[in-house]
């Protein structure tokens, strides 16, 4: 397992505090899971995502992803509809592990307030938290 | 919270930087930094080094020994040679399971009996009770003086010969042992395992020893391997886990003894034998299953439900406690469920998802089934193994077990086939 250190946490994106990454594209945003998350979850074997038109608010359950050993619920970082899905990830679930923040990513959204993104933590922020034991 | 134990090869599991976890009370490894599906892989395809020092560790010896195991287990331990081991249960008196061993003779007067790290305590204390209705029997706990390590996998002969300077590895028999040395050291082998692997050994040495030869094992080209992989590997091979396959079911029911395949190489009912606890249940569902694998299902009754092997066809992974359903029929539910890697014929590495079932004993391989998973029906079939391995545990490095994908071959032939380690001496 990594130390908090060699957790990489791109500038650029923004995080949940439940170890989601989020990238401003316009105006949508592209979601997936963090290098710690994944690093935590082990080899990700299985990826369950929403269908495409979903609308699905803050704090609410939008993929399951599985590991050989346990089963994690993904929270959307921010309310809004799913515009696309990432379709590969079900042929190839590690490439979350691979590559969170590339080939690994989860769902594109239209958000339902654009404004949302900046409310979430920078990558200083969310590796403070994670070293605070998050 | 009370501390949990370490074994004696916790600091190397740190060292390596594995992701330690609480199992049945010891920090163990759940993982090196080569991940689960790494560390299965490196079993099938090379070595894998298991530390399972965790287990619990029991010496029994005097002249009553004998005679108390008969007793207490469930196998014939008068069948046991000197030299050979011996898959058991430690039955109670409802025909269910308390522990499942593995019983051990090395030498001509005393026993080692091999019992699961969560009921150690347990199983301790229930045979240290009985003990005093049989005269002349001591037994002593060596958990913590004695190490035990596994390395498995087609490699694993090749690596322990490049060790050992002295003594003889067991002959290539199904749980035969041998006592070997390397320089001063003392290591007692043997030819068992949980992976299913069909070249593996288990080594037991003073604890102070274990670190140098857990050592000279990762030179010698070993993977470690954490408990997650462990588990994979032992569902793969079909393996019972008490607490899973044995013990209680979710509802809280005790799973018999004979719901387990394995039942029939652990449970003797041979006149040598004569009463021991669960006699009378266990005979009761052994002859219920014998009926029922005869297609007759008058004595169902005493054997509702089976343990079988299910491979899931649609996307997901069956866990434990799912519900299993036939048509609108809810038949049983999952007992253990993961994902496992394999080689495809190509060559490429693949995942497949499977488990092991308690369902209606009139289930057959090949019947088809749905899993409830989140929700959703998702189809699955009855099959008779996952993994298959070559008769004879003996090397060059290709003899290894091999996946097979949604086995279904005629019940007469067993589940165990030629594929199981745990299987008569």
């Amino acid at each position: 397992m990594k130390n908090i250190e060699e957790v990489a946490l791109p500038e650029e994106l923004r995080y949940s505090a439940d170890h989601e990454w989020v990238a401003s594209e316009g105006d949508l945003v592209r979601v997936g899971i963090s290098d710690y998350a994944q690093d935590q979850l082990g080899d990700i074997v299985y990826v369950e995502l929403p269908a495409v038109g979903a609308r699905i608010a803050q704090g609410a359950i939008f993929a399951t992803v599985e590991s050989v050993k346990s089963v994690s619920e993904c929270f959307m970082p921010l309310s809004g509809e799913v515009a696309e899905v990432n379709g590969p990830l079900g042929d190839d679930p590690a490439l979350l592990n691979q590559n969170p923040y590339g080939g690994g990513w989860m769902i594109l959204v239209k958000p339902d307030d654009p404004a949302a993104f900046s409310k979430l933590l920078t990558a200083e922020a969310y590796r403070a938290r994670l070293k605070g034991g998050a | 919270m009370s501390e949990l134990l370490k074994t004696v090869l916790h600091e190397r599991h740190v060292a390596q930087g594995a992701t330690m976890v609480d199992f049945g009370g010891w920090h163990m490894p759940l993982q090196y930094r080569t991940g689960i599906v790494e560390e299965h892989l490196a079993t099938r395809k090379s070595a894998g080094l298991f530390d399972v020092s965790h287990m619990g560790r029991f010496i029994v010896r005097g002249a009553g020994a004998l005679h108390f195991l008969q007793h207490l287990l469930s196998n014939n331990a008068a069948a046991l040679d000197i030299g050979f081991a011996q898959y058991t249960k430690i039955p109670n008196d409802r025909g269910g399971a308390l522990d499942d061993a593995y019983l051990y003779r090395f030498t001509p007067d005393e026993y080692l009996l091999v019992v699961n790290a969560s009921n150690r305590e347990a199983d301790w204390r229930y045979l240290s009770q009985m003990l005093s209705l049989f005269p002349d029997v001591q037994m002593e706990e060596v958990s913590e003086s004695m190490a035990m390590i596994s390395l498995q996998g087609p490699r694993s002969q090749t690596i322990l010969e490049e060790v050992i300077t002295g003594g003889a590895l067991p002959r290539p028999l199904k749980n035969a042992l041998g006592t070997v040395t390397a320089g001063e050291r003392r290591i007692l082998v043997s030819r068992t395992g949980y992976t299913g692997e069909p070249l593996g050994f288990e080594c037991f040495l003073a604890a102070a020893d274990a670190p140098w030869l857990w050592d000279l094992l990762l030179e010698k080209g070993a993977a470690p391997v954490g408990l997650g992989a462990r588990d994979t590997l032992r569902l793969e091979a079909g393996l019972p886990l008490f607490g899973h396959e044995l013990g209680k079911d979710p509802t809280g029911a005790e799973i018999p003894i004979f719901a387990s395949s394995l039942a029939r190489f652990a449970v003797s009912f041979s006149p040598l034998k004569g009463a021991f606890v669960g006699r009378e249940p266990l005979a009761v569902q052994s002859a219920a299953l014998k009926k029922i694998q005869a297609g007759d299902y008058s004595s169902i009754g005493d054997l509702p439900r089976i343990i079988m092997p299910f491979a899931l066809r649609g996307r997901g992974i069956a866990r434990a406690g799912f519900r299993v359903f036939r048509g609108e029929n809810e038949v049983g539910f999952v007992t253990s469920g993961t994902m496992v890697p394999f080689w495809n014929a190509a060559g490429a590495r693949e995942m497949r998802a499977i488990g092991l079932m308690l369902v209606d004993s009139r289930l057959r391989r090949g019947d088809p089934v749905e899993i409830e998973i989140r929700g959703n029906r998702v189809e699955a079939v009855a099959v008779a193994y996952h993994l298959r391995s070559e008769k004879v545990p003996v090397p060059p490095e290709t003899v290894q077990a091999k996946p097979v994908l949604e086995a279904v071959i005629p019940a007469e032939e067993g589940i165990q086939g030629s594929g199981c380690r745990i299987c008569p001496a």
